[in-house]
């Protein structure tokens, strides 16, 4: 059996976009199985238009520059790559419900679901993270 | 230093984590089982996950060559039943036995027929290098009437040679089990 890695994505930085897709991708091109649940601010990182420009913590905007210089690849890019690697990537369906968004408004490929539907995946995972 | 063959040659230069390991498993899984590719990356974490990757997909790591900036990781791709299948030749002798032997001072051959890139990194002294692809065109290298111990990495290979040998009408030919993998006797390499 392969390992299963269960990730909650709750905020909607750049840098926790970076969390999140590193770890992903990595552990599904060590065929890992993964789903992130992607809740609250979380919801970012996947939203068709905010994943693109996602903000930088306050006062460290200058970093953008050192993300450039190292050659890291853009989020889109990691999104891209995870789903192509195939993570399962899960947006809550409370959070939506709250903010008023609807599946069209996110990144093609996604599910939709609540607590439950990433329980059921994690229940088993090996590793668990919420970043 | 001695050039290292690999079948493919997979250039990460410039990429930052995770990218190597990304591109790393894409370029594995079209490859053949036992082919061997080389991953050059500037990514100085790339050494250690490079490992651990290998580890985890269960592909071999072969070693690592550092040239200047650049670091050459070797990856060998694993079969699935690669440490399962059966074997065939009936001499067999444990590394234990085949040490015990060379301590003694005993006239053995020691034919090791992994890649040549695995030779490179560790090998036993003094041992014949043919990888087992190329045994039946360079068999003349070897001569049948020689105590020749064949080894590789887990046993599977350096059992196909076996065979092979003995339908050449080698008489005296013994495979090494577990090999390699478990070789915890004198060796050396070319780095």
């Amino acid at each position: 059996m392969s390992t299963k890695v269960a990730i909650i994505a709750s905020n909607g930085g750049l840098f926790d976009a970076y969390k999140v897709f590193n770890i992903a991708t990595a552990s599904a091109a060590t065929d890992a199985e993964v789903a992130i649940f992607f809740t609250f601010e979380g919801l970012n990182l996947i939203h068709k238009q905010a994943h693109h420009q996602l903000p930088l913590p306050a006062g460290r905007e200058q970093i953008a520059e050192g993300f450039k210089n190292a050659n890291i690849p853009s989020i889109p890019e990691l999104v891209a790559m995870a789903q192509e690697l195939g993570v399962k990537i899960i947006a809550c369906q409370m959070t939506m419900d709250v903010m008023n968004l609807k599946k069209e408004d996110f990144i093609d490929g996604i599910e939709v679901g609540g607590a439950v539907t990433f329980l059921d995946f994690a229940k088993d995972a090996n590793v668990s993270l919420t970043f | 230093m001695s050039v290292i063959h690999a079948n493919q040659t997979l250039d990460c230069k410039g990429l930052a984590c995770p990218m190597p390991i990304v591109k790393t498993k894409k370029a594995m899984d079209q490859l053949e089982a036992g082919q061997v590719i080389e991953v050059q990356a500037t990514d100085k974490g790339s050494l250690a996950d490079i490992q651990s990757w290998a580890k985890n997909t269960g592909h071999q790591y072969l070693g690592t060559v550092e040239e200047g900036e650049v670091l050459k990781h070797y990856l060998r791709k694993s079969s699935p039943g690669e440490v399962k299948e059966e074997r065939k030749h009936p001499d067999v002798v444990t590394n234990e036995v085949l040490l015990a032997k060379l301590a003694a001072g005993e006239n053995v051959k020691i034919l090791d027929v992994r890649e040549q890139a695995e030779n490179v990194f560790n090998r036993i002294p003094g041992a014949i290098s043919i990888p087992l692809g190329e045994l039946e065109n360079r068999i003349n290298e070897l001569k049948p009437d020689d105590d020749i111990h064949v080894i590789c990495r887990t046993g599977t290979r350096s059992d196909l040679a076996c065979q092979l040998l003995t339908e050449k009408g080698f008489k005296n030919v013994t495979n090494v089990e577990p090999g390699m993998s478990g070789w915890t006797g004198p060796t050396e390499n070319n780095h």
